[in-house]
């Protein structure tokens, strides 16, 4: 009884935890009675996450679907392959990719709000704004040239997308 | 005529006819992706790069710019998109004002209307039961292809003719194949 008494209290206390700022709820049907154009696979996910949410806590992210809303600001105009949304706070944005063909974004999207969901991955690129260092011989080992050159590396998030609705 | 070769002629000739519309869509398309490196295939995209001469930027700035860009929609959104950069959203129009620069991009979007049907049929935009008729048609292709060889006997068929050619034009993408 005792141990009952304690479980109902616990389940009790776990209902008020509150909801998260990162995790938006969406109401029952809200995403199926959404007008616009839907693209692939149908959104399953009843939450969102923030763009700014995922970009700080990447490593949280990493291999998960989430659900994102954002505006939508660029478009791969050739094949409609990515596309680039903007969250409400400043700088927040995140680039969608999807496989070439099996969705692809119409320039019509762009200004449009749009919910897209898929998993976050991450990719390196090199970061543009730095010359690489030339490691040479003269460079002996521990002199910290292979991290410099790591240094040049950027990691950029991205979502894969596998779902999206345009809003009209 | 053989009973076999008038079926197989049959089948060239309709579905020759049948396809033939689609066979120059997808033409007219395949030739247009092919180039897709060096121009859109689907999209006329007109850009214009100007100097900001506001010092801040206002629902009245906004206002005077599209109208220094000869832009009348009142219907349009802004949004601040990163910390000096505004996007303006119009239909098929997109002013991007970066603050920092002071440098105002214009952006015009226009459709290629018959291009980007065509490749919307060609690379399957459209899903659903196109994938199976483009399926079909694909098998019809195939089918145009070895019937062919059988539309005519002797030598202007398969015994010297089809032979010769066939090969040749089997050749060309093995040797692509191998080299690249």
């Amino acid at each position: 009884m005792k141990f009952i008494i304690i479980l109902m209290l616990t389940l009790f206390l776990a209902s008020c935890t509150p909801v998260k700022d990162s995790d938006i709820l969406i109401k029952k049907n809200e995403i199926a009675n959404l007008k616009g154009l839907k693209l692939g696979a149908k959104l399953t996910l009843k939450k969102t996450t923030k763009i700014s949410e995922i970009l700080k806590n990447p490593n949280k992210f990493i291999n998960k679907k989430v659900l994102v809303k954002g505006t939508v600001t660029s478009l791969c105009s050739r094949r409609g392959c990515w596309m680039e949304i903007v969250g409400t706070e400043v700088g927040e944005r995140i680039r969608i990719k999807v496989r070439d063909g099996v969705i692809v974004f119409p320039m019509s999207a762009k200004g449009k709000d749009a919910y897209v969901e898929g998993t976050v991955f991450s990719i390196n690129v090199r970061n543009r704004n730095h010359k690489k260092p030339a490691c040479g011989q003269e460079h002996k080992e521990g002199s910290g040239c292979e991290q410099k050159v790591a240094a040049n590396i950027k990691t950029i998030y991205q979502i894969q997308g596998i779902g999206a609705i345009i809003l009209d | 005529m053989n009973k076999w070769r008038k079926i197989n002629n049959i089948l060239h000739r309709d579905f020759g006819y049948f396809f033939a519309g689609l066979t120059i869509i997808y033409a007219i398309s395949g030739i247009a992706v092919n180039h897709i490196n060096s121009w859109n295939p689907n999209y006329i995209i007109e850009r214009k790069t100007f100097n900001l001469t506001y010092s801040e930027l206002n629902t009245k700035n906004i206002i005077s710019i599209l109208k220094t860009l000869n832009i009348n929609e009142t219907k349009y959104k802004v949004l601040q998109t990163d910390v000096n950069l505004t996007q303006i959203f119009l239909k098929d129009k997109t002013i991007s004002i970066n603050t920092k620069t002071k440098k105002i991009f214009y952006e015009s979007v226009k459709k290629r209307a018959v291009f980007h049907a065509f490749n919307k049929l060609h690379l399957n935009h459209i899903k659903g039961f196109w994938t199976y008729f483009a399926d079909f048609y694909a098998f019809v292709l195939i089918l145009l292809s070895v019937t062919g060889f059988f539309v005519l006997k002797g030598k202007k068929g398969l015994k010297w003719r089809g032979t010769i050619l066939g090969i040749a034009g089997l050749i060309i993408p093995v040797i692509f194949i191998f080299i690249f």
